[in-house]
């Protein structure tokens, strides 16, 4: 079973998620049902980092554009720290994420 | 008490006397309720335990198997002993308990698993005290369960089952009558019980002898893991006289794409050398899956076996490489060391410090050592049968061993080490090896993978993928790309290519110098995407490689996916 990690914490008006390991087919949805039952509708910015995923595919794209148009809704910032060069990056690049999100290199 | 004076030869199965003390050595006997009736001494009384010795002693009775045996016996000794009741109890070792094994005239006890613990009881009590007991009238004083009584039992004559002194069962007979049992009675019952003994014993040590090999073949792994990159392979050859010990060897990759290479020796022979091995394989499988060095997994295992497995001692080698498989960690628990051969270098002991065996209590903090493993480098591990011999010094022996191995093919190293070190020999101890082999990046050959179109074969997919890339020498760039496309393709099949009844997804790699050249292929009808954000897939595919087709017929899909090794895509 592919193998990933969903670490949640939380200061005052901001929320990090952190993901690692793999996501694809066969743990997406129980990434995604993590990630839904962590975010509350306190916070005004959720930041994602995948900084230390080794492997992601379409399969995690789209949880993170499922959350990106939950948070529209909710009208909650997100951004997501991905570390520039690598594959993730790029596919998130690829998927046009950049008009949901601001894209960050590394966590401030 | 008086004993015949005369000298019996039985002609067909046993010698014994008859002299001048009781004939059995189970000389005296505790004695409830009565004495004994005397035995007569006229010739026709003579005549009549030659008779009745004669058929309990019977040779034919040893072509039959030991659970016809036992039930032949204990008929005749109903009919001889002119009893209603005959049964065996043997001693189960690991619980101190007799247990019903078989009876006439009283089947129940072994239906119903009577257990009678040792001291308590009738039977626990011949077997404690080693030698025969009667009880003339049974009653609760002298019988503690109630189940003699139920069974309208009255008097009762029991003996012991012995195996060079050691009690490894019990044979009693019981009547519904009073009755006063003599001498003869008891020693009769005793001869029965010696033959009893003697033919459980050979039985259990048959069954060990088997079990160990079935357990030893089914634990030490038919098929070595195909793991691209590396070539293995290993030799097994049990000792001389057929036995197993608990030699072990074991490769395994963990989810990290670290591989595990094992090699191991427990202590002692047989069936429970080889049962403990079979656990500590398995134990030390899953304490590698928990993570860190082969120092750490080592450790775990020790406590494990000394707090579980007390009495069990094993010498233990890890090794664990990284996914890329340029370094390997190694700790020894007593283990002696591996053979490293660099290509066009001669072969040489691998400098791993030795740490104390596993299941010995109060070592240091175990080590590990790290080495680097160049492509074409070869490694050996063994265990000590390979190199201790009675002819030879271990010294000898090591040298004997580095000197006949080279960083050639690993079948051909096994091969070579077995006819130098074991020849014509027949060892006397378990020889176990597994050598290894780092593969040039030239000599890789395709990859292929006919996986279950399941969402589960993806991550083992991705991890065979990862390490055949790695072995080619992709570059990271290519081989990120490369892992996203076929990880597409391969979902693509789990989730669209079949219905209710599944399938399987195959997945070829190959080098067409400059270009890897991947193709997944199903046998089923794609479906259109569901659901929202779908289709994306497709799109990092095309973007994720040179070229890419994706041929759909009615036999199936097959996804072709070019891309260069080198770190730029062509484009």
């Amino acid at each position: 079973m592919t193998d990933a990690r969903v670490e949640v914490s939380a200061e005052d008006r901001s929320m990090r998620i952190s993901l690692s390991g793999e996501i694809d087919l066969a743990n997406a949805a129980a990434v995604e049902d993590e990630i839904r039952e962590a975010v509350s509708n306190q916070p005004a910015v959720v930041s994602v980092d995948l900084s230390d995923l080794t492997y992601l595919d379409s399969a995690g794209v789209r949880i993170l554009f499922t959350l990106a148009s939950r948070l529209q809704a909710l009208r909650i910032a997100l951004e997501l720290i991905v570390p520039v060069g690598s594959s993730t990056r790029r596919l998130i690049e690829l998927s046009g994420f950049e008009s949901l999100a601001a894209l960050r290199p590394a966590s401030p | 008490m008086r004993v015949s004076r005369f000298t019996l030869s039985c002609p067909k199965a046993v010698n014994f006397r008859w002299g001048g003390t009781p004939f059995h050595p189970n000389v005296g006997y505790a004695l409830i309720v009565s004495t004994p009736g005397e035995p007569s001494d006229t010739p026709a009384a003579d005549d009549y335990r030659l008779r009745r010795i004669e058929s309990v002693t019977d040779a034919a009775l040893a072509h039959l198997d030991v659970e016809d045996l036992l039930g032949e016996l204990l008929d005749r000794v109903r009919e001889l002993l002119e009893v209603d009741t005959a049964t065996v109890l043997l001693l189960d070792p690991s619980c101190q308990q007799l247990v019903a094994t078989a009876a006439r005239g009283i089947e129940a006890v072994v239906r119903q698993g009577i257990r009678i613990p040792m001291g308590k009881g009738f039977a626990g009590r011949v077997a404690a005290e080693k030698r025969p007991v009667i009880i003339e009238r049974v009653d609760h004083t002298n019988v503690i369960y109630p189940f003699f009584r139920e069974h309208g039992i009255c008097s009762l004559l029991g003996v012991p089952l012995l195996i060079s002194g050691t009690v490894i069962g019990v044979l009693h007979v019981g009547t519904l009558a009073p009755r006063r049992f003599t001498h003869d009675d008891v020693n009769l019952l005793q001869i029965v019980a010696d033959r009893v003994a003697l033919a459980t014993q050979s039985r259990r040590a048959e069954v060990d002898r088997a079990a160990a090999v079935v357990l030893q073949r089914s634990l030490l792994p038919a098929r070595l893991p195909v793991v691209p990159g590396l070539e293995l392979a290993a030799r097994y050859v049990p000792a001389e006289n057929g036995g197993v010990s608990g030699d072990w060897y074991d490769v395994f990759t963990l989810p990290s794409g670290w591989l595990c290479i094992v090699i191991g020796d427990v202590v002692g022979r047989g069936f429970v050398a080889a049962d403990v091995m079979g656990r500590l394989r398995s134990v030390l499988r899953g304490y590698a899956l928990l993570g860190g060095d082969p120092a750490e997994v080592l450790g775990r295992l020790d406590q494990q076996v000394q707090h579980f497995d007390p009495e069990t001692m094993a010498t233990v080698l890890l090794a664990m490489f990284e996914p890329s498989f340029d370094r390997l960690h190694l700790s020894s628990a007593g283990h002696p060391p591996p053979v490293l051969a660099l290509p066009g270098r001669p072969a040489v002991l691998l400098d791993v410090p030795s740490d104390h065996p596993v299941g010995v209590p109060g070592g240091l903090r175990r080590r590990a050592t790290t080495i680097n493993v160049v492509p074409g480098a070869l490694l050996c591990f063994y265990t000590d049968g390979l190199v201790e011999s009675r002819k030879t010094t271990l010294d000898v022996g090591l040298e004997r061993l580095c000197a006949s191995i080279v960083a050639g093919p690993v079948d051909s190293v096994c091969a070579e080490v077995m006819a130098r070190l074991v020849g014509d020999d027949h060892p006397g101890d378990d020889v176990a090896i597994l050598a290894l082999r780092r593969q040039d990046s030239g000599e890789i050959g395709p990859l292929d993978l006919v996986m279950p179109a399941l969402p589960w074969s993806l991550r083992d997919i991705r991890f065979a993928v990862r390490r055949w890339l790695s072995a080619v020498g992709a570059a990271p760039r290519a081989a990120a790309d490369l892992l996203v496309a076929v990880g597409e393709a391969t979902t693509n099949a789990v989730e669209h290519a079949y219905g209710p009844g599944g399938g399987t997804v195959s997945v070829h790699l190959e080098l067409q110098m400059p270009d890897v050249l991947a193709t997944v292929r199903d046998t089923g009808r794609w479906r259109p995407p569901r659901g929202e954000n779908r289709g994306r897939g497709t799109m990092f595919m095309r973007n994720c490689s040179d070229d890419l087709r994706i041929d759909h017929s009615h036999t199936g899909t097959n996804v072709v996916i070019r891309r260069r090794l080198g770190e730029e895509a062509a484009r």
